[in-house]
């Protein structure tokens, strides 16, 4: 046992080390910040100032166009004027609820009393869409063809100009074409030209305002009023989502109920790569010895059984502390997007349903039995495969021999990945249910399951079955091991290896 | 006796690589374990570690009947040479001996003591793969005896190392050999057998073809003599003592002699018979000799098998 214990404080030591180590420590929070940030980021900072042209033919809807934009840019720098204003509050201030219409400047003087000092000035952000005028040398003579034809080698080439009102030079994003329908009641035409079809935001707008104005028209013109149609069409069906699991009076599914179906996928992802990361590592090890020649020597000192163990139990340590790593991060990450999000809420207000997100997560987490399956699931799951991995490795004598084999693992291990997908939609199927059974799925598809109230049966059944296999594969991949280890030369064959099994 | 092997074979399949091979080694010496490619001496040596267990037979190892027993009495070098690449000198030597019993404060300390002893006290906290070749091996050679064994086994230890550094190894053995520890050196280089070694035993083919000093061995190959004279030797073809006479042109001879005889004799002859000699060179065989005479036709069969 000493032997072992000496063996595994190595392998920890020498693999916590390694760059891979750290660099698999440190990359998974970032992804997760990151990832938490980037789509507001991107919301916010990425996307520049979209420039576009606006011709209109039905001398009605430009205005409708431009209220509609100037409406959202309104909200958007509310926004953001929010948001800076609660970075610099006084301790103990909080925001006035702001109107719907904004006003910068009455905002601005109601909102300074209740800042620091050193707050500064409020930047505005540049527009998201902004109209310019039409490039130098385009005259609009009133026919359309020709028109287009100049603008779209504007748009294609990219070419800038400084646009009629002045400002720095801008390239177009769009050149839109209003003109009115073929007869008097029936629909605007837009023409919308741009090179970017990816981002769909212009035209929606554009679309939106423009179809309806027209609709309004149109129920003028039938005799019906347009806010009778705007209240009707507001009102909608009092849809209840009712769970029959949860208590009596709390029927009622909230966003709590989705995070508890689709968060076990997580952490089977992150099973799946912890398993896999560390497999890499056990692998390594095995192979290092094996080609150097080092395992001579080892088996001289110890015995096989012992390095086997000391082997385990070291690279388990390493993966515990990287999935401890992990999930301390993600708790990290969560308080902290909750300590953010309360701050930006008006105090008093209920908390939105994002804000509600982390507060929800962790009561998850807390009162299921989500971690301790992961705990569970890692250590069962991860002396499965690195048993097998350990005896792959002991008949190679290459990381290139070994890759053939890991090749066939990694390809019956997506399984687990693609199902994690379609589990939580039923996670007491036949599906599901038939995947637990398979031992090296079993870790797999039963965390996937975990918040899901799977049959005792399952649970207790296939927790035997993997236990057992895990016995299982020790003994026979210890055999292996042992008989393999010292050989030279060319991989084992697959007889071979049946044989080691067999005792000879 | 440190180390006795009684009829020890080892079968794979159809292939016998160690056939009834006997064996014994006594306490305090330096035993040699020679043998051609293919011979049988890694399986024997891991057979004696207690790694891979015989066919039939027995193994008695400082008065155990298998390593396991005395892993930690016990100090192995193998043939190919290998340490863990990232770690450093001193704790790839320190690692291995804490492996045979002692305690890492122990361990560091002798790690360290045993480089600055053996001239690699700069490299003590460089990475092995920065070190090289020779003085990896040199490293594994220390690592090997860290933990003061009392038995040590050494597979081909000279392979790799420079002139002065085969010096440096010869010395770590006399080393071992006059505090009393017992070392069994596997080489074929006999110029390292001839000066390390009390007793040798050679084996081919999974058997023992020789076991004894090296005076016996020496003695199982005939002495040769060298000599330059204008005279006839006719004289000489009588004389029972010699089996042939071979001109080398420019009057001089080589005198095959029969095995056990005394070049002496030859000498005497010649004075008796008053064959005047401007030249006389007895040699005495080497190990050399008594190897490839030995060996020879076990060793070509089993480098093309």
């Amino acid at each position: 046992m000493r032997n072992a214990l000496l063996i595994a404080w190595r392998e920890f030591a020498e693999n916590a080390k390694t760059r891979g180590f750290w660099f698999g420590i440190l990359l998974f929070p970032l992804i997760w910040i990151v990832g938490a940030q980037v789509p507001a980021l991107l919301d916010r900072k990425g996307t520049p100032t979209r420039n576009f042209v606006l011709v209109d033919r039905t001398g009605r809807l430009e205005s409708v166009v431009e209220a509609a934009l100037g409406m959202e840019e309104r909200r958007r720098v509310s926004e953001a004027f929010r948001e800076w204003a609660s970075g610099h509050l006084l301790p103990g201030a909080s925001l006035p609820a702001m109107a719907e219409e904004f006003e910068f400047e009455a905002s601005m003087q109601r909102v300074r009393p209740l800042l620091k000092t050193n707050a500064g000035e409020f930047v505005t952000p540049p527009p998201r869409f902004r109209r310019v005028g039409l490039p130098p040398g385009v005259r609009d003579t009133g026919d359309i063809m020709s028109l287009e034809t100049e603008l779209r080698t504007w748009l294609k080439d990219g070419r800038e100009f400084v646009p009629p009102e002045g400002g720095a030079r801008v390239s177009l994003f769009a050149v839109t074409l209003l003109a009115a329908g073929t007869s008097s009641n029936s629909a605007p035409v837009l023409r919308f030209w741009s090179d970017n079809q990816a981002d769909t935001a212009l035209r929606e707008r554009i679309d939106g305002a423009v179809s309806s104005e027209f609709r309004k028209q149109e129920y003028v013109r039938l005799g019906i009023d347009p806010r009778v149609v705007s209240r009707v069409e507001g009102s909608r069906a009092n849809v209840l989502n009712l769970s029959p699991r949860k208590a009596a009076g709390e029927e009622k599914v909230g966003m709590a109920d989705l995070l508890r179906q689709w968060v076990p996928s997580a952490f089977v992802y992150l099973l799946w790569v912890a398993v896999f990361s560390i497999a890499q590592m056990l692998l390594n090890s095995v192979i290092e010895e094996k080609s150097n020649r080092i395992i001579e020597v080892l088996l001289s000192s110890v015995t096989p059984v012992e390095l086997m163990a000391g082997k385990l139990i070291g690279i388990a340590a390493i993966g515990l502390v990287m999935i401890t790593a992990w999930v301390g991060t993600l708790f990290g990450v969560i308080l902290w997007m909750a300590g953010t999000m309360s701050v930006g809420a008006p105090a008093g207000a209920s908390a939105g349903p994002a804000a509600q997100l982390p507060l929800e997560l962790m009561t998850l987490l807390g009162d299921s039995w989500i971690l301790p399956a992961f705990a569970l699931y890692f250590l069962l799951g991860y002396v499965l495969y690195s048993a097998v991995i350990l005896a792959i490795g002991s008949t190679c004598n290459t990381i290139k021999d070994a890759q053939n084999y890991m090749g066939v693992i990694v390809l019956l291990m997506m399984v687990p990945l693609v199902a994690m997908t379609f589990i939580p939609r039923d996670p007491n199927g036949p599906i599901a249910t038939a995947l637990s059974w398979i031992p090296p799925y079993t870790p797999f598809v039963m965390m996937n399951r975990v918040t899901a109230g799977p049959p005792l049966r399952d649970v207790l059944g296939t927790l035997a079955m993997l236990v057992v296999f895990d016995a299982l594969a020790i003994w026979g991949c210890g055999r292996v091991f042992r008989g393999a280890v010292l050989r030279t030369g060319q991989p084992a064959s697959l007889v071979q290896v049946l044989r080691w099994m067999r005792g000879r | 006796m440190a180390l006795e092997l009684r009829g020890v074979s080892k079968r794979y399949g159809e292939f016998c690589a160690v056939d009834g091979l006997s064996m014994s080694v006594p306490a305090g010496s330096v035993y040699g374990f020679l043998g051609p490619n293919g011979a049988g001496k890694t399986t024997t040596l891991r057979m004696i570690l207690g790694v891979v267990e015989p066919t039939s037979g027995s193994i008695s190892i400082l008065g155990h009947p298998s390593a396991l027993f005395v892993r930690n009495r016990v100090g192995y070098l193998p043939e190919e040479k290998g340490l863990y690449r990232k770690m450093k000198a001193a704790a790839v030597i320190a690692y291995f001996a804490t492996l045979k019993g002692m305690t890492r404060r122990q361990a560091d300390f002798r790690a360290r003591e045993l480089l600055e002893r053996y001239g690699l006290g700069l490299f003590a906290d460089v990475k092995t793969e920065a070190l090289s070749k020779g003085m990896g091996q040199k490293v594994q050679v220390l690592a090997s005896i860290a933990h003061d064994p009392e038995f040590v086994i050494l597979d081909e230890p000279f392979s790799g190392l420079d002139p002065v550094n085969q010096g440096v190894l010869e010395e770590i053995i006399l080393d071992l050999r006059s505090r009393g520890r017992t070392v069994l050196l596997s080489t074929h280089v006999m110029q390292h057998a001839e000066r390390l070694c009390d007793r040798v035993v050679i084996i081919a083919g999974g058997r023992s073809l020789f076991d004894g000093t090296l005076a016996e061995a020496r003695s199982t190959v005939p002495p040769k003599v060298r000599l330059k004279t204008g005279d006839s030797l006719e004289a000489l073809q009588d004389l029972g003592c010699i089996r042939e006479l071979k001109p080398m042109g420019g009057g001089q001879w080589e005198v095959e002699m029969t095995e056990g005889s005394d070049p002496q004799s030859v000498l005497e002859a010649c004075f008796t018979h008053q064959i005047r000699l401007s030249q006389f060179n007895a040699t005495e065989a080497t190990l050399h000799d008594v190897f490839v005479k030995r060996v020879g036709p076990a060793a070509r069969e089993a480098a093309f098998r």
